[in-house]
């Protein structure tokens, strides 16, 4: 093994972590949460900052919460409640809607396991 | 510097050349992958939440195909919603008032292929049945908290119920045998409007794409190298049961009793009303369908739900559907080996699985 060598191992190694850097951590566990309101206004949030959402709707206040890289609606101003009933969402691609509110939650990660769900 | 005695042969660069050499062009490969390939827009139409997926299209073409679909699917619904006025509550006034009324080409071919596909299910995906939809108060986007119909009320619509075969199509004209005919395309009108969406896709040459109308999709094309791959939800919890790679053209359509429903004195009533018994279908809690046009895998979807774990096999052959799966009240789930090849289970257990020829 030769200094040259040594040189090029040395830039190689220091390369690693500026690759790892930019082509790895793209798919961390950054998941996020994206909503839309009742005017199509879409916004996303991080489900790793626990908190509750209120979101205006032609009925009223959507509650959501964001507990432990989850989110769910706590509540909502509909009769059915089925939003609610959904539950918690965490898988990226599953999402709840309260129809009668307008408001929808789709998770999302940075690496889908699907690209669609049927139900 | 370099002071060695021996210099770095570039025609032969040796294990740490090599290494190098390896990573940069995966930096190069990187690099030359054009940004964003995939596009997810969601937005709400027909009702639900509507998500249309992309692939391998700039931003531009995928905003105007977002557009095109949005616009169709907003179409269909002016013309076939149920009972906001439109189209096919003109012509559920006309039959009620048992008039015959001109209508156009498209929306006889339409009725006509409703009218097929309900013949061939044995009337029990039935699109005649409007009136006791509506006396279940299942017309409505957010049913008003209310008693499930009395006994005597769907006796009454059972005694003299209608079907397709009552809806008369002669030239371009339309008229009803029976005066209780009002029409409703739920479990129909969901997929006819994906089935055009697509169409419009097509015709911006867009030729990967999933349109999932609430759950309900038609999947063409592949994402990039790899198939498009669908999760099918767990009809007892917000997780995923199974998997499907959709192979060039298909839909997948899940009728389920989970979707809408309403609870009263403790017991669960659902959306998906059997005609023979003017109430609810018991027994399945879920009928999934794989079908090329989505217009026959929703009907198919929802007369399987309703013929259960006895009649469904007979059922999807006349439907000419082949890839079937249903789940019943104690999760066990019955399928086409068609089917089984398809699907793959996610659970930690897999369920008990009855696999049966049609």
């Amino acid at each position: 093994m030769t200094r040259a060598d040594l040189v090029v191992i040395g830039f190689t190694l220091a390369l690693l972590p500026f690759l790892y850097g930019t082509f790895w951590n793209r798919q961390g566990p950054a998941d996020a949460a994206l909503i839309i309101d009742e005017s199509g206004r879409e916004f996303s949030i991080p489900l790793d900052t626990d908190q509750q959402l209120h979101i205006d709707g032609p009925r009223g206040v959507s509650i959501l919460e964001v507990r432990d890289g989850q989110i769910r609606f706590l509540d909502s101003p509909c009769r059915g409640k089925q939003c609610i009933h959904a539950g918690w969402l965490k898988e990226s691609g599953e999402f709840a809607a309260c129809l009668p509110n307008r408001v929808s939650i789709a998770v999302n990660g940075s690496e889908p396991l699907y690209d669609s769900i049927n139900f | 510097m370099l002071t060695s005695s021996k210099e770095i042969d570039l025609r032969y660069p040796g294990l740490p050349g090599l290494l190098l050499i390896a990573l940069l062009a995966g930096l190069g490969l990187s690099c030359s992958e054009p940004p964003q390939q995939q596009h997810k827009t969601q937005f709400m139409a027909l009702g639900t939440l509507v998500t249309v997926s992309l692939w391998g299209v700039d931003d531009d073409d995928a905003a105007e195909a977002v557009m095109a679909v949005e616009d169709e699917l907003n179409r269909v619904q002016k013309t076939w919603h149920a009972w906001q006025p439109g189209t096919l509550t003109e012509i559920n006034a006309a039959l009620a008032a048992g008039e015959t009324i001109d209508a156009d080409p498209a929306t006889l071919a339409l009725l006509d292929k409703a009218r097929d596909l309900a013949h061939r299910s044995g009337q029990l995906f039935d699109p005649a049945i409007g009136k006791l939809i509506a006396l279940w108060g299942f017309q409505s986007d957010d049913r008003p908290d209310a008693p499930p119909p009395a006994k005597a009320d769907i006796e009454r619509l059972l005694a003299n119920l209608p079907d397709m075969n009552d809806l008369v199509i002669t030239g371009q004209t339309l008229s009803s045998t029976n005066r209780d005919l009002q029409l409703d395309l739920g479990g129909f009108a969901k997929g006819f409007a994906v089935d055009q969406a697509i169409e419009r896709l097509r015709d911006l040459d867009i030729d990967n794409a999933i349109v999932n109308a609430g759950g309900d999709l038609r999947a063409i094309g592949a994402h990039g190298g790899r198939p498009w791959r669908i999760g099918i939800r767990d009809p007892q919890s917000s997780g995923v049961i199974a998997t499907v790679d959709t192979k060039g053209d298909e839909s997948v359509f899940t009728s389920g009793n989970y979707e809408r429903f309403f609870t009263w004195d403790g017991v669960r009533y659902h959306h998906i009303i059997d005609p023979r018994t003017g109430y609810p279908a018991t027994g399945t809690v879920s009928a999934t369908v794989i079908h090329r046009d989505a217009s026959t895998a929703d009907a198919a979807a929802t007369a399987l739900l309703i013929a259960g774990k006895d009649k469904w096999r007979r059922v999807a052959r006349k439907m000419g559907v082949k890839q079937v799966m249903l789940i019943d009240s104690d999760m066990h789930v019955y399928m086409t080996p068609e089917m089984e090849k398809r699907v793959y289970f996610r659970t930690g257990t897999p369920p008990r699985v009855t696999v049966s020829e049609l």
